[in-house]
């Protein structure tokens, strides 16, 4: 627990100082620093700083994922070419085949689940960070870069009556807030349209055919019910600042999402085919879209080890 | 009783790449199949660390395979990549499976199949 806590230190020092620096920056405007919706605001200016600064690894994560994608055809050939030969070396053969192929398509797919990895910590100091305002103020301490006054601060904001901190679980019984509830729920209902809506937006538009027929697919299908499922369990535990933070961030993937499909959509897809309409239309001419296969005759490209002397197969043992 | 000398030296001499052999040996029979393919690269880290010492000897294999496993990192891409060719000529027949592993005949790809 204590080394997790040391690793986790500098990303909620970053994040709390960034909120915080959005609620000096309000305050500074003119708004009330104890009032609810500063802090809100804050919350928001939080999100929009880390989603706007995570763009490029979301970029990389498309282009990881057209490239697998494109090089699909090439790797059934090359499975297809191994068909039935187990042995060692054949396996071998075919690993290096198919990294000289990651190569060619630049991507790969132990580079590919990077792009979510660099986001964990930050996502998990944050939630740290909003979930933790009670306790702190609570106990007078402070949380990164907020002092104990402005933690007590946060954690005695209202909107329309709800303390950012309470949650919808632990505002049933004596103490009753009627707008926690209602604001948790509208909360929950906004933050499972919008993943519902992403998710409904890629598999109707942005799938190429190939894709919609793998059983990735389906694993999609159950993410899309599972989902609203996780949210709705975790809304009603996470206090509302939290609730604020998960909403706006599902909002700007869903508008992040709208843009691809628009701007830059896989290949092969229904919205590349709305795409290139749009710009015949125009009178535009046809672009290359980020992960399509080049129409060029493929040159056979057959991994030669480069400046290596070709090393004699094993011999037969004689028995 | 000077060759006795020198064949002792040799031995010792000798010894730290046997012991990276052994060790680099030991990881990929123990630890390596924990976790599973996992390089971005052909022939895996282990791979190429085993056949750098066996080709090149302790010093210059530990070198490449330290090189190796900076280039290993999330800015770089992967693919093939293998260990520079070594000066040490094994007999015919007796290569280390390493290499011979490291560096499998690709067959051509008109030996495949028809689409079944």
């Amino acid at each position: 627990m204590d080394f997790f806590e040391t690793i986790l230190a500098p990303f909620r020092w970053l994040v709390s100082w960034i909120m915080f620096m959005f609620h000096e920056g309000f305050t500074f405007l003119g708004m009330d620093p104890a009032s609810g919706w500063t802090w809100v605001l804050s919350i928001v200016g939080l999100v929009v700083v880390i989603r706007a600064a995570l763009i490029p690894v979301f970029v990389k994560q498309i282009k990881a994922q057209r490239g697998m994608q494109a090089l699909q055809p090439d790797l059934r050939k090359l499975q297809q070419k191994y068909k039935g030969k187990t042995d060692q070396l054949s396996r071998q053969a075919m690993t290096q085949e198919q990294m000289a192929l990651y190569k060619k398509h630049g991507t790969n797919p132990f580079a590919a689940c990077l792009p979510i990895l660099i986001q964990m910590p930050f996502f998990f100091a944050l939630f740290t960070v909003l979930n933790g305002i009670s306790r702190a103020s609570e106990e007078g301490t402070e949380i990164g870069a907020l002092s104990p006054e402005s933690v007590r601060q946060f954690d005695d904001a209202t909107i329309f009556g709800a303390p950012l901190s309470s949650t919808f679980l632990g505002s049933f019984g004596a103490n009753w807030n009627a707008s926690v509830v209602i604001l948790s729920v509208i909360m929950i209902i906004a933050m499972t349209a919008s993943q519902f809506i992403t998710q409904k937006q890629i598999m109707a538009k942005n799938m190429s055919e190939e894709a919609m027929q793998s059983p990735f697919m389906r694993q999609q299908k159950i993410m899309l019910y599972i989902l609203p499922l996780v949210f709705g369990i975790g809304g009603i535990n996470f206090p509302i600042g939290v609730l604020v933070y998960w909403t706006t961030t599902n909002i700007w993937t869903m508008a992040q999402q709208f843009y691809v499909i628009r701007r830059m959509p896989t290949p092969g897809s229904p919205a590349a085919k709305a795409f290139a309409e749009r710009r015949a239309k125009k009178g535009l001419p046809t672009v290359q879209l980020l992960g399509e296969r080049k129409t060029e005759p493929a040159i056979e490209a057959v991994p030669e080890p480069r400046g290596q002397r070709v090393q004699p197969r094993k011999k037969r043992k004689k028995r | 009783m000077s060759r006795v000398a020198i064949s002792v030296l040799a031995f010792v001499v000798g010894l730290p790449r046997l012991a990276a052999i052994g060790f680099l040996i030991a990881y990929r029979k123990v630890v390596s199949p924990l976790y599973g393919p996992v390089c971005r690269f052909y022939p895996s880290c282990s791979a190429y660390a085993l056949e750098a010492v066996t080709v090149h000897g302790f010093v210059r294999g530990v070198w490449f395979a330290s090189r190796r496993l900076v280039r290993c990192n999330p800015w770089n891409d992967g693919g093939v990549d293998h260990v520079p060719a070594g000066s040490r000529v094994f007999p015919d027949g007796k290569t280390p499976s390493i290499v011979v592993l490291n560096h499998p005949v690709i067959p051509a790809d008109d030996e495949s199949r028809p689409a079944a």
